[in-house]
C-alpha cells in the first residue's frame, strides 16, 4: 500500500507542480460564473435552475478533468523515461496501475468536492438551499462513477497514446451515460442475435445513471435508501475492480524498451 | 553463496514485419556476489536487451534469469538492487530531496532512515545546496548525480550500470569510476554495460562479451588477453571473427 501511496503522490504532485490545478481554479470560476449570470436571463429568483446548472456542470467538468488525467498518467511515464527508474524498483506492475489510478482519482474527488461546495454557496446565496444527507450521498455516488471512469481511462492507456486512450475513454463513458439505460426499450423491438448483444452491452457496461441523484437534489425529493445507495457503490466499487483488472492484464506483459523512446 | 546474477538458456526473440529477430541467444551468466563484472559487446549484441530482462521490462522468450536467486518476473527480485542508465531520466518537476523521498518509500524505508539516507547521498553527491530546487533546473551533470544517488538509495548489493558513462565528460566520468570503486570496497556487486573498454579495463574484475546476441567469451581480463595485448583489441579481434563466421554460415 506504502508504495502505491507513494506513486499516487508522484501524481498529487506533478497536477500541482505543472500549473494542473490553475485549470481546476478556472474551471470552478467559469461554474460559478455560470450560475451567477443566470439574473441576467430572469432566472435569478429560481434556485432551482441554480441548482440544475450547478451540478449539472460539477458531473460535465468532473468528467472532463478525470479522463484526461487518467489517460495520461502511464504514457507520459513511458514517453519521459521514467517507467524504467520506476520499474527497476521493487514495484509490481500492478502497485504501479493502481497508484496512477488512486492518484488520478483522489484529485479528481477533491475537484468534485470543490465544485459541489461552490454549488451549495451560490445557491445559499440564491435563498436557496440543499439537504445536506441528500448532498452527501449525491457526492458519493458522483465519486464513485467517476473512480469507474478513471479506471476505463487507465485501462486504455496501458496500450494506447494518452490522445486515442481520451477518444476512446470519452466516446465509451459517454454513450454508456446516454444510451445504456435506453437498451431496455430497444429490446421490445428486437430478436434473437440482436437481442442477445444488446443484453450483454446492458450487463457488461456500467450503468452510470445510477449514480446519479442530481434530479433527488435538484426536486427536493429527500435523501435516498442508505441500503440501496451502498449496493450501487459496491457495484461502482466492482465495476472499478473489474476495469482495473482489465487494465493490468493489458499491462502486465508489455514490453518496455528504451528503443521505443528514440 | 547465492549468485547475484545467474541466467540459463536466456533468450529473447522480437516478433516483427520482416519475421522474428532474436536478439539474445542461450545465455548462460553467473555474476558471483562482490565481483565488478563488464558486459561488453558491439552495437546490437543484445546487452541492453539482457539488461532489461533483469530488470523485468521485458521479458524472456526462454530460459531463466535470476537476481540473488529470485526470478526476475517478481519484484522482490529489485529489493536488493540499483540502476542507473546514461540517460538522467527523472521526475524534473520534483526536488532532488523529494526524489530520495520518493524512492525510499518505494523501498519501504522508514521516515527515518529516508532522512538519513537522503542527507547522506546529497552530501556524498555534491547536490545539498541545490536539494530543494526542482530538477529541471539542474545541469545534465547534477541530474546524472541525482540519478546516481537514486539508484544508491537501497544501499544495494548489486548495482546496474547500463553504460554509464555514455555523454559524460571526463569528470562525470570519474565520478562513474569512484561509484564503481566505493561500491567494490564497500563489497557489493556491480554490474557494468559499457563501449569503454579503456574504462572496463580499468574497473572490472570479469568480463562478458556477447556479439550478436550470443555469449563470445567470458572470463577474468587477465586470462583473456595475451600479455601486452589490449582488451580493445582483443574485443575487436573476437568481434570481427564472430561476424565473419555468421556471414559464411
Amino acid at each position: 500500500m506504502r508504495r502505491m501511496m507513494a506513486i499516487a503522490g508522484i501524481v498529487w504532485l506533478e497536477m500541482l507542480r505543472k500549473k494542473d490545478v490553475y485549470v481546476l481554479f478556472i474551471l470552478l470560476a467559469a461554474l460559478l460564473l455560470s450560475m451567477v449570470s443566470l439574473n441576467v436571463l430572469g432566472f435569478g429568483q429560481i434556485s432551482g435552475y441554480v441548482k440544475d446548472l450547478g451540478l449539472l456542470s460539477a458531473w460535465l467538468l468532473g468528467w472532463i478533468l478525470t479522463i484526461n488525467i487518467s489517460v495520461r498518467l502511464l504514457p507520459q511515464e513511458h514517453t519521459r523515461g521514467t517507467i524504467f527508474s520506476l520499474l527497476a524498483k521493487p514495484v509490481s506492475r500492478r502497485e504501479v496501475l493502481v497508484g496512477k489510478w488512486m492518484g488520478a482519482w483522489s484529485v479528481v474527488c477533491v475537484a468534485v468536492l470543490s465544485f459541489y461546495l461552490a454549488t451549495w454557496v451560490v445557491v445559499l446565496l440564491r435563498g436557496g438551499s440543499f439537504d445536506a444527507i441528500t448532498l452527501l450521498q449525491a457526492f458519493l455516488l458522483h465519486i464513485t462513477a467517476l473512480a469507474i471512469v478513471a479506471a476505463i481511462g487507465v485501462a486504455f492507456s496501458t496500450r494506447l497514446n494518452s490522445d486515442a486512450a481520451a477518444t476512446l475513454t470519452y466516446v465509451v463513458t459517454g454513450t454508456t451515460f446516454i444510451l445504456l439505460p435506453r437498451i431496455p426499450a430497444l429490446l421490445v423491438a428486437e430478436k434473437g442475435v440482436r437481442t442477445t448483444a444488446l443484453l450483454a452491452l446492458y450487463y457488461a457496461l456500467p450503468h452510470f445513471e445510477l449514480f446519479d441523484l442530481r434530479q433527488r437534489l435538484v426536486h427536493g425529493w429527500g435523501p435516498s435508501s442508505w441500503v440501496i445507495l451502498s449496493r450501487v457503490m459496491l457495484y461502482g466499487t466492482l465495476m472499478t475492480g473489474l476495469f482495473l483488472l482489465l487494465a493490468w492484464l493489458g499491462y502486465r506483459h508489455r514490453r518496455f524498451s528504451r528503443g521505443d523512446l528514440l | 553463496m547465492t549468485a547475484a546474477i545467474r541466467t540459463r538458456g536466456l533468450g529473447v526473440t522480437f516478433p516483427s514485419r520482416q519475421g522474428a529477430v532474436r536478439a539474445l541467444h542461450n545465455l548462460d551468466l553467473t555474476v558471483e556476489p562482490g565481483t565488478v563484472f563488464g558486459f561488453l559487446g558491439p552495437n546490437g549484441a543484445g546487452k541492453t536487451t539482457a539488461i532489461q530482462v533483469l530488470l523485468g521490462f521485458i521479458q524472456a522468450t526462454t530460459g531463466t534469469a535470476a537476481l540473488f536467486g529470485e526470478p526476475v518476473t517478481e519484484s522482490i527480485a529489485r529489493e536488493r538492487i540499483g540502476y542507473l542508465t546514461e540517460n538522467p531520466d527523472t521526475y524534473t518537476f520534483l526536488s532532488g530531496r523529494e526524489l530520495l523521498t520518493m524512492t525510499g518509500r518505494l523501498f519501504r524505508m522508514s521516515g527515518r532512515q529516508i532522512r538519513l539516507r537522503t542527507g547522506q547521498l546529497l552530501e556524498e553527491t555534491g547536490l545539498t545546496a541545490v536539494a530543494d530546487r526542482r530538477i529541471a533546473g539542474y545541469s545534465r551533470g547534477m541530474r546524472q548525480r541525482i540519478c546516481m544517488a537514486q539508484a544508491l538509495m537501497n544501499d544495494p548489493d548489486l548495482l546496474i550500470l547500463d553504460e554509464p558513462t555514455g555523454g559524460l565528460d571526463p569528470l562525470g566520468r570519474m565520478e562513474v569510476r569512484r561509484l564503481i570503486a566505493a561500491r567494490r570496497a564497500a563489497g557489493k556487486t556491480v554490474f557494468f554495460s559499457s563501449h569503454e573498454l579503456s574504462e572496463v579495463e580499468l574497473v572490472c574484475d570479469r568480463v562478458a562479451i556477447l556479439v550478436g546476441g550470443e555469449l563470445a567469451a567470458e572470463g577474468r581480463v587477465d586470462e583473456l588477453i595475451r600479455p601486452g595485448e589490449s582488451l580493445e583489441r582483443y574485443f575487436i579481434e573476437l568481434a570481427t571473427s564472430k561476424n565473419r563466421g555468421k556471414e559464411q554460415r
